[in-house]
């Protein structure tokens, strides 16, 4: 590779889930204008109207229950011209996306593409509701799909898909998710999938066998031998999730108090009893700088690690194990188009660009680590065409996965307080 | 110290300019002339302190969007809520009471970083005021250097000194067994405070060991007090104006610190600011983070209010 690699910098933060807060200003969006304007009548009592369009409660996604969303509005018409030298708008996490890929989609349409980032799922929804980021593309993670569709005061916030303008999905998407489509979103009518990874644990193959990882499992992360070397993310509905799946639950979507309060206290003694760590570059940067010996894993974050290794470290040294069978969590991530897209036709261009065989791959194999769901890509050959290391075998993930894993999803206002609190008395070390 | 003055001052001046006006000629300003000059001290306040906190009571006593959970901010007090507001407070001491350790926390290392600031401070002033000499320019310079380089990037240096295989634990596995630093260790994030904040608490002490006349000192051992009595009676009692407003500057900050412990720390050391900060950062917690917010608002207006009371006694006994 002459040159330098684009992700070879301090700066390339490219996880799916960027939270690095430390940095950022603040999250708490300065309320809007319009909300001060709004203020006539008490916030939070005149419910979410969505522009006369009536969606109604549509009720929880779950993957024994899927959800064929309500059309919120009419989906552009197939002769809608492209925008032409347009800016496009794309809404997404830090460099979760190849350059070189989206510098190949200006130069395809002549357009120029404006990148906006955010560092959490929760900031990201904040401004794309308040208005204070109205971009073309988003990427909203799967529970909050519906809700995008049942909008905000101001109406819904993502726009039904025309399919005809995204041949890609049918030609190159595994039927999963594209026909019928997924769970959260049935025929696919308001998202398209992005990536798709399964929760694992990462380790250190020079210091762990993969007969002793795969004795223990998730246990590797509660091993006392590792005190001080371990990390986990910090993003509360995979940590928690984990944990809960650790402890013998089947539910990742749990409401128990019990179970949750369990996991709570897994996760606080790798905190205090394990002198672990809660972060969000366990997996992708510190892991194979050394720092860590074991650490809860992205698919995605562990197949991308390889370009974090110091000089001279073999690509052998990192393991990934998922377990077999039902004890694992799999996911998802989608791409929408918002209501107040400014250029939505270019935005289908986008996202059927994005699906296309040759660029998602590349954007996949050369930069991003995270697989998209597309029928071409033969899980074996993967490790044949070295985008995965042999020893990360188990990070590939295929369709079948997606029938027996387990799924996070969206949890209703009471059950999600649960786990938010249970993730604030993490937060506050116990 | 001298707000009571300059308060005091215009309304003098401008019965002097009016008598002037009336008798004797010269410069007469009329009566919204001196007020004015409070004009920009007043919209700063108005606009970047009671404004914001306001909105902070507003989110705190407020809702959250039903759907998306992103805070909604109640502007009018006779619809304030508040249950979240209690509900935080039931947290520090109620049940789990999972928040009390994080504020036990948060006051054992302010109180230990500020001490150990003001010994360490307290001393290098002293030297740079008395006894530098011609290096007093080069000491103050190299004081005030680390500011040239963001905070950020000099905890991303100590990060690195820090790692299990830094140059800190090198050292340090001479004489012990290796330690992991950055693991949620108490000790590394008082002395992260100490580096943080101590700049803050040499330069008003500088400043006023520097202004003490020499005379004052020279009559102490004049009348036969030893230099250490001297110290004592004279050189301490002057500068404590400068220490109490030292230890303000530096703990208040200290309170609601939370990128020293997200950086040098983890949870385990966590600290009242790391609460607000996650809550904030979380969906459907902004009520909880403003609630927040208004304890550690309280807290520090404690130490400030002493501070207060004591420089106007100082002023006043002057």
């Amino acid at each position: 590779m002459a040159g330098r690699h684009p992700m070879d910098s301090s700066s390339r933060r490219w996880s799916r889930r960027q939270f690095l807060t430390r940095a950022a200003g603040g999250a708490i969006a300065v309320p809007s204008m319009a909300a001060v304007l709004a203020a006539c009548d008490k916030p939070g009592t005149t419910p979410p109207s969505g522009n006369g369009t009536d969606t109604g409660e549509i009720p929880l996604a779950r993957p024994d229950s899927p959800v064929e969303l309500p059309l919120n509005g009419d989906a552009i018409a197939t002769d809608t011209p492209i925008e032409e030298g347009a800016t496009l708008q794309v809404y997404n996490w830090d460099a979760y996306m190849y350059k070189k890929v989206l510098q190949a989609f200006e130069d395809e349409y002549g357009v120029s593409i404006e990148w906006t980032t955010f560092n959490n799922m929760e900031e990201g929804i904040q401004k794309v509701v308040s208005g204070q980021v109205q971009p073309d593309v988003f990427f909203p993670t799967t529970d909050y799909i519906s809700r995008l569709v049942q909008g905000a005061e101001s109406g819904p916030l993502i726009q039904p898909l025309n399919h005809e303008l995204i041949p890609n999905l049918q030609a190159n998407v595994w039927p999963s998710f594209s026909d019928p489509g997924p769970f959260y979103d049935r025929g696919a009518r308001y998202t398209v999938p992005y990536t798709i990874y399964t929760t694992g644990v990462a380790y250190r193959r020079d210091r762990i066998s993969d007969a002793d990882a795969e004795a223990q499992g998730y246990e590797m992360l509660w091993n006392p031998e590792h005190t001080g070397e371990i990390a986990y993310y910090d993003s509360y509905r995979d940590a928690l999730g984990m944990a809960l799946i650790r402890n013998g639950g089947t539910d990742p979507n749990t409401g128990d108090p019990a179970e949750i309060t369990a996991a709570k206290d897994a996760i606080l003694e790798i905190v205090n009893e394990l002198e672990g760590s809660l972060r969000i570059n366990g997996t992708y940067a510190k892991l194979p700088e050394g720092e860590f010996t074991v650490s809860q894993a992205w698919s995605g974050d562990i197949v991308g690690a390889k370009y974090y290794l110091p000089k001279g470290t073999s690509e052998d040294v990192l393991g990934f194990w998922y377990p077999e069978g039902e004890r694992g969590l799999i996911a998802n991530d989608t791409i929408a188009i918002p209501q107040g897209a400014k250029n939505p036709r270019l935005a289908h261009e986008f996202l059927n660009f994005f699906l296309d065989e040759k660029w998602g791959y590349t954007n996949f194999a050369d930069w991003n680590g995270y697989q998209p769901p597309f029928t071409s890509i033969v899980p074996a050959s993967l490790i044949d065409d070295k985008v995965v290391a042999p020893t990360l075998n188990r990070a590939v993930v295929t369709e079948e996965m997606f029938t027996t894993a387990l799924i996070q999803s969206q949890l209703t206002p009471e059950v999600d307080k649960l786990w938010l609190d249970a993730w604030s008395a993490i937060q506050a070390g116990g | 110290m001298a707000s009571a003055e300059t308060t005091a001052e215009p309304t003098r001046r401008r019965k002097d300019g009016a008598d002037e006006a009336a008798g004797r000629g010269g410069a007469w300003f009329p009566g919204w002339y001196w007020p004015s000059f409070a004009l920009p001290g007043t919209l700063w306040l108005l606009v970047l302190f009671v404004l914001p906190f306001y909105t902070v009571l507003s989110v705190a006593f407020g809702t959250v969007e039903p759907l998306f959970r992103s805070p909604l901010p109640v502007y009018q007090p006779w619809w304030w809520s508040f249950d979240t507001f209690s509900e935080t407070m039931q947290k520090f001491y109620a049940g789990d009471a999972v928040y009390q350790q994080p504020l036990i926390r948060t006051f054992a290392y302010v109180i230990l970083a500020s001490s150990i600031c003001l010994v360490l401070g307290y001393a290098v002033a002293y030297y740079t005021a008395r006894h530098a000499g011609r290096y007093r320019v080069l000491i103050l310079v190299a004081l005030v250097s680390p500011f040239w380089i963001s905070y950020l990037m000099r905890i991303y240096a100590w990060q690195s000194l820090l790692a299990s295989d830094g140059y800190v634990n090198d050292i340090w596995s001479i004489f012990a067994a290796p330690t992991n630093w950055l693991s949620g260790r108490p000790v590394t994030v008082i002395l992260g405070l100490v580096y943080g904040y101590i700049p803050f608490m040499i330069l008003p002490l500088f400043g006023s060991l520097d202004r003490i006349n020499q005379s004052m000192l020279e009559a102490g051992r004049d009348l036969g007090a030893s230099p250490a009595r001297t110290f004592w009676r004279v050189t301490l009692p002057l500068s404590k104006p400068a220490i109490l407003a030292g230890l303000v500057i530096v703990s208040l900050p200290m309170f609601g610190d939370y990128y020293t412990n997200d950086l040098l720390g983890t949870q385990r050391t966590s600290m009242l600011g790391n609460l607000i900060a996650n809550s904030v950062f979380q969906s459907g917690q902004g009520p909880e983070a403003g609630s927040l917010t208004v304890v550690l608002m309280v807290i520090v207006v404690v130490p400030m209010l002493y501070y207060l009371r004591e420089t106007k006694r100082a002023a006043e006994s002057l």
